[in-house]
């Protein structure tokens, strides 16, 4: 699905990453670990196409990202995203929140979607009416509604206690179990043994 | 509008800089506005063609023999010519009030609310400023005191502010014989063989088509002019001022926006998105400007202090241009702040920093 060769990216003249290789099948549950300035979420966001990377290529599904033409529309067709903060706008419902990634899904598809959650009856609440785990899940949702092949989430549960961490983990597997692939940056080792494959990023290399 | 509502103090804020603007260039445009249309209507009232004193530049300074009136009586096509002497003076505690002397012929110009048009030493006074007097009986204008004979008045602000006596009284107390003389042509007259005509009995009369001589009057001119730098003045305070708001909003949205970035949603959206909000941000200031506009230009109107000179009036084409020039201002202010926020990169999110 995702064939990363040879990526090497700076910061002005700051080594971030290092000759990262690595590949990542469809519908796998991939943890990126490492220290806080290791390079993780640099090499989440080059993976995310949110960050042009100095050198390398990365492949996904046969396209080389160097080709796309509107990566915009692009990380909007194919991608999730999830921050480890929830960033909902506080001034929009969790519906409207959703809509942002998705204007034209229903309520129904997004009832429908929240359900799946466990936070079908939040849908009209707004951000500041609701707990920091039912928010992270609201982000998750945000980051579902496009039907995404794959879904990077950066520290999701960076912000949550023990018992949310373990529910959003488990949302993820059962979203991989559907054959949604999920690229988690995280320095939780505990959780990243839920995840099927584990790249530890060290002083911007794969260990 | 959700996104205007979630931010009310800033929103205000841009609100009262963009009414305060627009108020001004509507207050601004609509009483020089006034003035001329006053006087321009005046003038306009009196006849189709105006004889004033060559190269003089200001209908204040102009003297002209009255005794022309019996020779433009003459020419073929002229219906019937009047005189007017205007000048201003004190009278009683209002410190300048528009005194006209005028031929007995074009009295009847002046609507009589009681008494009689003047004869020597009398005077009648407009309704604005008859109220205004304490002496209901006389006036002293110029050391000379004047019976007051009758009350009128007019639609225009200048007339019915002001003082009407006979040319002669007139001409003692200002030095002069007539600041102009007011062609009334026949309708079917030639009225550029008229103006030559005129032309040809003296060399120290200037002479225009009434029209003609509204356009190009200097005192117009300046008034204009001055109305068009202040409005400007006004229209790049509220730019500017829209520049600044816009950009402080935009900055404390900017994780709004890059949150957007990163879910796929494209630049010109999001540029797209903040000019609606600017939009409407006009639309609200122009109505509220309008409407307070007038209601300032009500008071000014019936402001006994004023006594009836200043009368604004917002015209629709005056209205129209001051919705383009909000709609302006308020677009051209946020692009700078929109295409800032526009850019606002992602990675800095994902990056775990609070943008």
């Amino acid at each position: 699905m995702m064939k990363v060769s040879n990526l090497t990216h700076y910061y002005n003249k700051d080594l971030a990453l290092e000759n990262i290789n690595l590949q990542i099948k469809s519908g796998e549950f991939v943890a990126i670990i490492g220290e806080s300035g290791s390079g993780k979420s640099t090499l989440l966001s080059i993976l995310s196409t949110l960050l042009k990377p100095t050198s390398g290529d990365i492949v996904y599904e046969g396209t080389n990202y160097k080709d796309i033409k509107n990566i915009d529309d692009f990380r909007k067709n194919n991608i999730g995203f999830i921050f480890q903060f929830h960033y909902l706008i506080n001034y929009l419902s969790v519906k409207e929140n959703i809509n942002l990634a998705n204007e034209k899904a229903s309520k129904e598809e997004i009832f429908d979607l929240l359900k799946l959650l466990g936070i079908e009856n939040l849908i009209d609440k707004y951000p500041n009416e609701i707990s920091g785990g039912q928010r992270q899940r609201v982000a998750i949702a945000r980051a579902l509604i496009n039907n995404p092949k794959v879904i990077f989430a950066d520290e999701p549960t960076g912000n949550l206690d023990s018992k949310n961490s373990l529910n959003v983990f488990e949302i993820f597997k059962s979203l991989c179990e559907k054959g949604t692939t999920i690229i988690v940056a995280t320095h939780d080792k505990e959780l990243a043994n839920l995840t099927n494959k584990i790249y530890e990023v060290k002083d911007g290399k794969i260990q | 509008m959700k996104a205007l509502m979630a931010n009310k103090l800033k929103t205000l804020l841009i609100l009262l800089s963009l009414i305060f603007s627009i108020v001004s260039i509507f207050l601004i445009s609509s009483i020089s506005n006034g003035v001329i249309s006053m006087y321009s209507s005046m003038l306009k009232s009196d006849g189709d063609i105006i004889v004033t004193q060559a190269k003089i530049s200001d209908t204040f300074f102009s003297n002209i023999d009255i005794n022309l009136m019996e020779r433009i009586d003459k020419i073929e096509g002229v219906k019937i010519s009047s005189a007017l002497i205007v000048g201003a003076s004190p009278v009683e505690k209002l410190p300048i009030v528009a005194i006209y002397g005028s031929s007995d012929n074009r009295f009847n110009k002046y609507t009589l609310l009681s008494g009689q048009y003047p004869k020597k030493d009398e005077v009648i006074v407009g309704n604005s400023i008859y109220n205004q007097l304490n002496d209901k009986t006389q006036v002293q204008i110029a050391n000379k005191t004047f019976k007051i004979s009758g009350v009128f008045k007019s639609e225009i602000g200048f007339e019915n502010g002001g003082v009407v006596l006979t040319i002669k009284d007139a001409g003692e107390i200002f030095n002069k014989s007539a600041s102009m003389i007011l062609v009334n042509s026949q309708l079917d007259a030639n009225t550029n063989k008229i103006i030559e005509s005129i032309k040809n009995l003296s060399n120290d009369i200037d002479v225009k088509s009434t029209q003609s001589f509204v356009d190009n009057y200097n005192q117009f001119k300046i008034i204009q002019t001055s109305s068009n730098v202040v409005s400007f003045v006004a229209f790049s305070m509220g730019l500017l001022g829209i520049v600044s708001l816009m950009s402080i909003t935009v900055n404390q949205r900017k994780s709004e926006f890059g949150i957007k970035r990163a879910l796929g949603i494209s630049t010109s959206k999001i540029v797209y998105s903040i000019m609606v909000e600017s939009f409407i941000l006009g639309l609200i200031s122009f109505i509220s400007a309008y409407l307070l506009s007038n209601i300032i230009l009500f008071f000014v109107k019936n402001a006994k202090e004023l006594q009836g000179y200043v009368n604004g009036e917002i015209s629709t084409q005056l209205a129209f241009y001051v919705f383009v020039a909000s709609i302006l201002m308020s677009i051209l202010g946020s692009i700078i702040p929109a295409l800032n926020a526009a850019k606002t990169d992602p990675v800095e999110l994902i990056q775990g920093n609070k943008i």
